[in-house]
């Protein structure tokens, strides 16, 4: 009897539903009847007419919008990838200094993640272009032209690897937000680390620093991992912001696509399969690393 | 996803059926009508051209020419919404419905106006333009061949990025572009040093130098690397609101010519009214005739249009002359009689 | 006395001396940072006293207040705005016995219809469309009113994930990591430009309702994993005593899970907030001209050209000020109310 119930009540949902979508569905045709667009991928195959700043493989605008699209996808990944790494180092070391004992790094420590936490990415990101990349005049040399050079144009290390302004303010504005977040992480993580293990690792006389480094992150981290995978994907996903300044990530490439070709629908389509795809990758990673540390710590 | 997916296009097929019974769908303009209200899509930030002041009013030849429509489609040139568009949404806004027609600086050409294309239709050009390149003047850069291997400064999603990079490929030199969203980034990249130069059509070039601390100390290159011919658009297919709007810029182009003004509009009328004979005058007033009607208008739709902005010369003037915020030379969009490009065909 | 006073010196020298100098290592940290802050601070303050032109912002304080809304009727938003800062200011000192302590909770949602009368107008007020709102009180209700929609939509979400009924289970579920997995723009750029295709032509929605659409169907997800999140700190022997005492399915819900969920969740749900808040700057990138859209118009007045700096610290100020607001108010409800009583 009860079965049944919930049975009629599923069927009845899922006809609602339904329903929805057949109205909606209709609409879209009408829509796209009225505006002579059909429902096709075939304009992937077109040339794209665009060019484009930066391309890690070789790229034209006489290639296909599919191709344009493929790089614009590489350079989001070329984004998260080094942000990635360089948020989860300001991450760590900023947890550890907030909940360490030098009172200077622990107060700059938590302004840094308060100031970052209360005040929009976007806006961050403009500022680290328009306000810290593009208002340098002439060049800032650290500390020989060998090593870093800043100017409008970008960054410049060892003299021969050249980051665009835009691609540096994205990677630097990316990894400063992250960071603060990764660094509440940690900081959650490593106070679910019983008291008793500072004692016991002072005790037996190894200094602060090396204690923390040796006993307490890797007791935190089955703690920390779950946060930090969120905190990867909001990074993945936070990168789309590229476009207010201007780098040609995957989501810029589409939005100057859709505008070319005028299909909203299937570009958005495909931005949101390549969005799955990346989520897919970076929660794949994870749980690689996951496997690893349960595994070294049962060891 | 997968199942969602699935489920959308079983449903899409289920249902293209329904879709044929629907009839043939209304004319945006009878929409306009109803609605009373005007929505105009124009760009905001283009001195001279579109741009919202200190107030929170529009002001711009583009704003004046959706003034000019509704004025014709509504009867009152403050019967319109303007929807601040950047140069990457405004197709699909049109596309959506979301504006009924766009003023925005937008080239006319062929992939725009084309079924296969953005499947637009434009109205008269309103402003002859042609893309330029701005530099500093101290650079030493004289043409584009200078600019070889440096960076450029565009907007995206525009012919101007288009154009840009053919010229580069005609003469097979590299460039660098450097895109943004909108012209503020853009002008906020070249004047920040990050391009060597900024490309765009010229009059929006010397609108954005007449904001620059020291505007001599920039140049416009001689090269022209388009034509840009800047027109108002609607969606293509929908004939009653592409003919209203062909019409009311027409009646803007012939009012400058006949040298009827904001002025003089009204002892005009009075004029056409007390003379018979004046059979040419009294058709393009509405004072006998039809014609407004034949393009689903009133009759006096040109008083109308004139009583709001003044003839295409006195909007002209208002915005780009020589007294204005941002001089640019008429040129080219003078009247045929004097020279330019601007024509329009006999209201008969 | 001057001992007394020595002492407690000597006693934050010490401390100082412990915590910062132990190591080698720790006393250059120390020094080096001390160093660099106070260049920073010299330098900071130094530009934002004398080289800093503060006219942008000064000029311009109705601007980054009402956006574009008519200047004769600029009471209106500042009415609301008034409205909303004496709420807070009830919120954080109204003790916790007081008998007005248990109207804030609908105070809060009232604001929001008060906030629509004012700013929309029509009841005896001139009515202002939604293209003219802007600055600050756009940004706030768009805030506000999507997660008034939100939170009720998440809450079913949630339970709907654990529903039993296999067809609500699959659909909440992947209507919650479909959401989750996609940025939040891409959802924005659908509520802006998709949403009129999926509509008959002749509805049309304004472009605020539709990014407040955009921004429920993005934030129910999140809250609806928080939510979860909550459901499953609750021992399941609650259920299973609540189900031998007679209690069905919705009275289970309704008193004994939904409340606690709601007070484990607060600290996840202020986040979501506050995330909320700052994501609603995304807008300016679609053509809102909230608080960051308006200032993007403002730098792009030749008057103002060139100056980020100034126009971008005072956003940040704005946007810190209101975060910190939002983060009291929730951690003083979380203090003073048992959310179990006021449902």
């Amino acid at each position: 009897m009860k079965g049944l119930r919930s049975l009629y009540i599923q069927v009845g949902i899922g006809l609602v539903l339904f329903i929805l979508f057949a109205v909606l569905i209709n609409n879209l045709s009408i829509n796209l009847i009225r505006t002579n667009l059909n429902f096709s991928f075939k304009w992937l195959y077109r040339p794209a007419s665009f060019a484009l700043a930066e391309h890690p493989l070789p790229y034209s605008p006489s290639d296909s919008y599919a191709w344009a699209l493929f790089i614009g996808w590489l350079n989001s990944l070329k984004v998260i990838f080094i942000s990635l790494i360089i948020s989860t180092l300001i991450g760590f070391i900023t947890g550890i200094a907030r909940t360490g004992r030098n009172p200077l790094l622990k107060i700059i420590a938590a302004s840094y993640i308060t100031l970052i936490r209360q005040t929009p990415l976007l806006l961050q990101l403009m500022f680290w272009y328009f306000v810290g990349f593009l208002s340098i005049k002439g060049t800032l040399i650290f500390p020989n032209e060998r090593i870093l050079v800043l100017s409008n144009q970008g960054i410049k290390i060892f003299g021969d690897i050249n980051l665009t302004a835009e691609y540096s303010s994205l990677v630097i504005g990316l990894t400063v937000f992250t960071g603060a977040y990764i660094a509440e992480v940690v900081r959650g993580g490593i106070n679910s680390v019983p008291r008793g293990q500072w004692e016991a690792f002072r005790s037996v006389g190894l200094n602060e620093n090396s204690g923390v480094l040796k006993i307490i992150i890797p007791q935190a981290l089955p703690a920390i991992l779950p946060g930090l995978t969120s905190q990867y994907l909001n990074l993945a996903k936070n990168s789309t912001l590229a476009i207010a300044v201007g780098y040609a990530d995957i989501y810029a490439i589409s939005d100057t696509i859709i505008n070319q070709t005028g299909r909203a629908i299937e570009g958005f389509i495909l931005l949101l399969l390549s969005f799955l795809f990346l989520n897919l990758i970076i929660s794949l990673m994870m749980d690689f690393f996951n496997e690893i540390i349960t595994k070294y710590q049962k060891v | 996803m997968r199942s969602f997916l699935a489920g959308l296009i079983g449903a899409s097929m289920l249902l293209t059926g329904c879709t044929t019974k629907n009839e043939g769908p209304k004319s945006r303009l009878d929409l306009i009508k109803q609605r009373n209200e005007m929505v105009c899509g124009v760009s905001g930030k283009i001195p001279g051209f579109s741009f919202l002041k200190s107030n929170g009013t529009y002001k711009g030849i583009d704003v004046d020419i959706c003034k000019a429509f509704a004025a014709a489609f509504v009867g009152s040139p403050s019967k319109v919404q303007y929807r601040t568009l950047t140069a990457a949404e405004r197709f699909t806004a049109i596309r959506t419905g979301e504006i009924d027609l766009l003023s925005r600086n937008t080239t006319f050409n062929l992939s725009r106006d084309s079924i296969n294309g953005n499947s637009l239709t434009f109205a008269p050009v309103i402003f002859h333009d042609g893309q330029g390149l701005l530099v500093k003047k101290n650079s030493g850069i004289t043409s584009i061949k200078d600019l070889a291997g440096q960076a450029v400064c565009v907007g995206s999603g525009t012919t101007t990025e288009q154009n840009i990079n053919d010229a580069f490929e005609a003469i097979s030199l590299p460039y660098t572009p450097i895109k943004y969203q909108d012209l503020n980034q853009v002008v906020a990249g070249y004047l920040q040093g990050r391009c060597a130069a900024m490309t765009s059509d010229r009059s929006q070039l010397a609108a954005a130098r007449s904001g620059f601390k020291n505007p001599k100390n920039h140049i416009i290159l001689q090269e022209t690397l388009s034509k840009e011919p800047l027109a108002p658009a609607s969606i293509g297919g929908d004939q009653k609101l592409s003919d209203a709007m062909r019409w009311v810029i027409f009646s803007l182009i012939t009012a400058e010519e006949k040298g009827i003004t904001k002025d003089n509009i009204n002892k005009k009328v009075e004029i056409a009214q007390n003379n018979p004979q004046l059979k040419q005058l009294r058709r393009f007033l509405g004072v006998e005739g039809d014609l407004g009607e034949k393009i689903g208008l009133d009759n006096d739709f040109v008083i109308r249009v004139i009583n709001a902005t003044g003839n295409y010369g006195e909007i002209y003037n208002r915005h780009l002359g020589p007294n204005s915020d941002v001089p640019i030379p008429r040129g080219l969009n003078k009247l045929y009689t004097q020279g330019g490009l601007h024509i329009s065909p006999p209201f008969n | 006395m001057a001992i007394l006073l020595m002492k407690k010196i000597n006693k934050l020298i010490n401390n100082v001396k412990r915590t910062m100098f132990t190591s080698s290592l720790d006393t250059f940290i120390s020094l080096f940072i001390t160093s660099i802050l106070f260049v920073c601070t010299v330098k900071l303050s130094k530009w934002f006293f004398l080289k800093a032109n503060w006219t942008v912002v000064e000029e311009n304080i109705p601007l980054f207040l009402f956006g574009v809304f008519p200047a004769d009727q600029r009471w209106r938003p500042s009415l609301w705005l008034i409205i909303l800062i004496s709420l807070v200011v009830l919120t954080l000192f109204t003790p916790s016995w007081s008998f007005f302590r248990k109207l804030l909770p609908f105070a809060w949602i009232a604001v929001i219809p008060i906030g629509i009368a004012l700013l929309a107008g029509g009841i005896g007020l001139s009515p202002v469309a939604s293209r003219y709102w802007g600055g600050l009180t756009l940004t706030i209700f768009l805030m506000m009113s999507s997660l008034f929609l939100a939170f009720p939509f998440g809450i079913i979400l949630a339970f709907g994930r654990q529903s039993k009924l296999q067809l609500i289970k699959y659909f909440c579920s992947i209507y919650i990591e479909t959401l989750r997995a996609i940025p939040l723009i891409s959802i924005l750029f659908f509520g802006q430009l998709l949403i009129p295709l999926f509509l008959p032509v002749e509805i049309e929605i304004n472009r605020v309702l539709r990014s407040i659409i955009a921004f429920t169907l993005f934030v129910s997800a999140y809250i609806a994993e928080d939510i979860r999140g909550g459901l499953q700190a609750i021992p399941k022997s609650q259920i299973e005593a609540a189900k031998s005492l007679g209690f069905n399915t919705f009275q289970i819900t309704r008193f004994i899970l939904l409340p606690q969920v709601l007070q484990i969740a607060l600290p996840a749900l202020t986040n979501q907030a506050v995330g909320l808040l700052q994501n609603t700057s995304l807008m300016s990138i679609l053509g809102l001209v909230e608080l960051l859209g308006i200032s993007r118009s403002l730098l792009a007045n030749p008057k103002f050209i060139g100056q980020y700096m100034e126009v971008y610290v005072w956003l940040a100020a704005i946007y810190w000020f209101i975060c910190t607001i939002m983060a009291l108010v929730a951690q003083n409800i979380e203090r003073k109310t048992t959310l179990v009583k006021l449902i």
